[in-house]
């Protein structure tokens, strides 16, 4: 028999505070679809993603219903293109994007991730080639995101890599300025990607991964907020220490939704299950933040002095709550900051009390890292290496993911409004920092894996 | 000996359950399986005994009545014998189905109907009010056993369209999910 507050406590998640299953994604392993023709690979990848992806969005939608929680969104990864498409040009590369994308909407899902490349210690002519299509191949797609991991703490930072990512997101910038700049949202810089992260746009499926494999990604940043809400409201002399139990406990909560649902899907479908990512993943909907957690903690908004102290907490406990609920961990796990996608951290940026330096600041204590940025869009491109480079940095140094995913708005300046519809949001255009770091830049070769990555 | 399933019910107060099962016991009746329950006030217990056949289902009712009024003890009685027999022995599945809105006369009628058409038993049935009697918003929440042949989709559409005609909300969840949310499984 359950108890009463287990049936409220479970309603009122549903109900008032957005409690879902972010994402159940489909990874896939399409090295054996390699081949220099590009028709025999065109066809197989078609028949692969087919055949594995056909019954994904029923068996979401009819597991979702079952326990009466949405799977919000569902979502395919690819091994990384750069390695299966390795024989491709840039023109061959546009077209092997564009049937990932006729795949990704056969399938119905909304997004498609993997279209990247693993360029840590150095780049491959199949790597370069996927690079140099990405203005093309994110202008003529929908659903494809790419992720480019360009640093890892074990190889140190690819500098040449960062240079052309910075002179890349200019020009897929520019491709898609009818769009102010969209493609740019769809593509994320990474360092320490993890193999396995079921969120776009940096999801992929690692070399080191199964032929199919169901990830999930869960969420709540609502039902963390309210339940802290609610603590404060019962008891207004709670400390950090009580708050910090709050949101472990509502993190357990929140995973065993995903991990009961991953597993489910996993099993209907006849596919093993892979990770649940702990993450707190915001939407534009009020409700759904992480910047309201900030303020539910006590500070006036999120980037006001303690807000690197609040991020710790609440990455750390959500960590250790969802740890227990989940078989395995993986992906990425943590808070999310992106800027356009959470409305109150959007606001935070456009009334100046979040600015660039504080968000780097932050991303030192969670999971990503400088996400969904709008910037001036004369940005130069060294400016953008830049601050790929310091972001690329922390993760390097901290062991840990970070990632850029920024937008050079063209033809926009600061405080200017862009919209990018949907889960992806609205923001201001946030101020770059000054300086110029063109002459860096410039020197190009690799910065050296730290002294701790000889572990072994 | 044979069994027997005895109801009560009354006003709670300390010492009823002893007053019933020290009775029991004055009658070489042994106690099975109880449960009970309160409602403000308000106690209810069923219990399957064991009798012995000396002790006659008419001749145990009134010796209970006798006991527990020479005990000051206020509740009505009811027995019956027990036969073990039950409704149906096929495989269920274990939904919770929450409707929640205004109170209004015919709310739990108006969803129980869907459920008998499609043979569907309710194990567990508790009506509550989260914002006290005054804001008049009701809260109904039944733990059903879904037979094998039910559609959830179907049993889901049809209680959907009952629960609007009556204007309030309705969800319908299997139980699984609030086990895993609230409640950390023996191993």
């Amino acid at each position: 028999m359950l108890t009463d507050r287990e049936v409220l406590s479970t309603l009122s998640m549903l109900r008032n505070e957005h409690l879902d299953v972010r994402t159940v994604t489909l990874g896939v392993s399409l090295f054996d679809c390699a081949s220099d023709n590009f028709d025999t690979f065109a066809d197989k990848v078609r028949a692969k993603i087919g055949t594995y992806a056909e019954k994904l969005v029923a068996t979401c939608d009819e597991v979702g219903d079952k326990y009466g929680i949405p799977v919000v969104n569902k979502r395919i990864s690819v091994s990384p293109m750069g390695v299966v498409c390795a024989s491709f040009s840039p023109d061959q590369m546009v077209k092997a994007c564009k049937v990932l994308d006729e795949a990704a909407k056969a399938a119905g899902v909304n997004f498609l991730g993997g279209f990247g490349a693993l360029v840590e210690k150095g780049m491959t002519r199949g790597d370069r080639a996927l690079i140099d299509s990405l203005p093309e191949a994110l202008a003529v797609t929908d659903c494809v995101c790419s992720s480019i991991n360009v640093a890892s703490s074990r190889s140190g930072i690819n500098m040449d890599a960062v240079a052309l990512m910075g002179e890349t997101i200019k020009t897929i910038a520019d491709r898609t300025a009818d769009r102010d700049g969209l493609g740019c949202a769809k593509l994320v810089v990474f360092a320490n990607i993890p193999q396995d992260v079921p969120f776009m746009a940096g999801a992929y499926l690692g070399v080191g991964e199964p032929e199919v494999v169901i990830n999930v990604g869960v969420s709540g940043p609502g039902v963390v907020k309210k339940a802290i809400d609610r603590a404060m409201e019962r008891n207004p002399n709670r400390t950090l220490s009580d708050i910090a139990e709050v949101i472990k406990r509502t993190a357990f909560k929140v995973t065993r939704v995903g991990e009961i649902i991953g597993t489910e899907v996993a099993a209907r479908l006849g596919l093993p299950f892979g990770v649940a990512d702990l993450s707190l993943a915001p939407t534009p909907e009020i409700g759904d933040s992480v910047g309201e957690i900030f303020e539910s903690m006590g500070l006036s908004s999120i980037g006001a002095p303690g807000s690197t102290a609040v991020l710790a907490m609440l990455n750390d406990a959500v960590k250790k709550g969802g740890a227990f609920a989940s078989s395995h961990v993986g992906g990425l796990s943590g808070a999310f900051i992106p800027v356009s996608e959470d409305s109150s951290i959007a606001a935070a940026a456009a009334s100046g009390a979040l600015t660039m330096e504080k968000l780097e600041a932050m991303t030192s204590v969670c999971s990503v890292g400088l996400d969904m940025i709008a910037i001036p869009g004369d940005t130069s491109a060294s400016t953008i290496s830049g601050i790929i480079a310091d972001e690329m940095a922390i993760g390097m140094i901290n062991s840990k993911t970070t990632a850029v995913r920024i937008i050079p708005v063209p033809g926009k300046g600061v405080g200017d409004l862009v919209s990018f519809g949907g889960l992806l949001g609205e923001a201001r255009i946030m101020k770059v920092p000054g300086g110029n770091a063109e002459n860096f830049i410039r020197l190009g070769g690799r910065i050296p894996a730290p002294i701790h990555s000889l572990k072994n | 000996m044979y069994k027997v399933v005895v109801s009560f019910l009354g006003r709670d107060c300390p010492g009823i359950v002893h007053a019933v099962s020290s009775l029991m016991n004055e009658l070489d009746c042994n106690i099975d399986e109880v449960s009970q329950t309160i409602l403000h006030s308000e106690f209810a217990a069923i219990i399957i005994v064991d009798a012995p056949d000396s002790l006659p289902l008419e001749t145990l009712h009134q010796k209970l009545e006798a006991g527990l009024a020479a005990r000051k003890v206020d509740l009505n009685i009811t027995t019956r014998l027990f036969d073990g027999a039950s409704w149906g022995t096929g495989k269920t599945e274990p939904f919770v189905v929450s409707v929640d809105g205004p109170d209004r006369p015919g709310l739990i009628a108006g969803i129980t109907g869907v459920f008998s058409r499609h043979k569907v038993n309710i194990e567990n049935l508790k009506a509550l009010m989260p914002g006290g009697a005054r804001d008049g918003h009701a809260l109904i929440v039944y733990e059903v056993a879904l037979p094998e042949g039910v559609d959830p989709a179907v049993l889901r559409q049809e209680l959907r369209v009952a629960a609007e005609a009556m204007n309030v909300r309705m969800s319908m969840q299997h139980r699984d999910i609030f086990e895993a949310v609230h409640r950390i499984q023996p191993v």
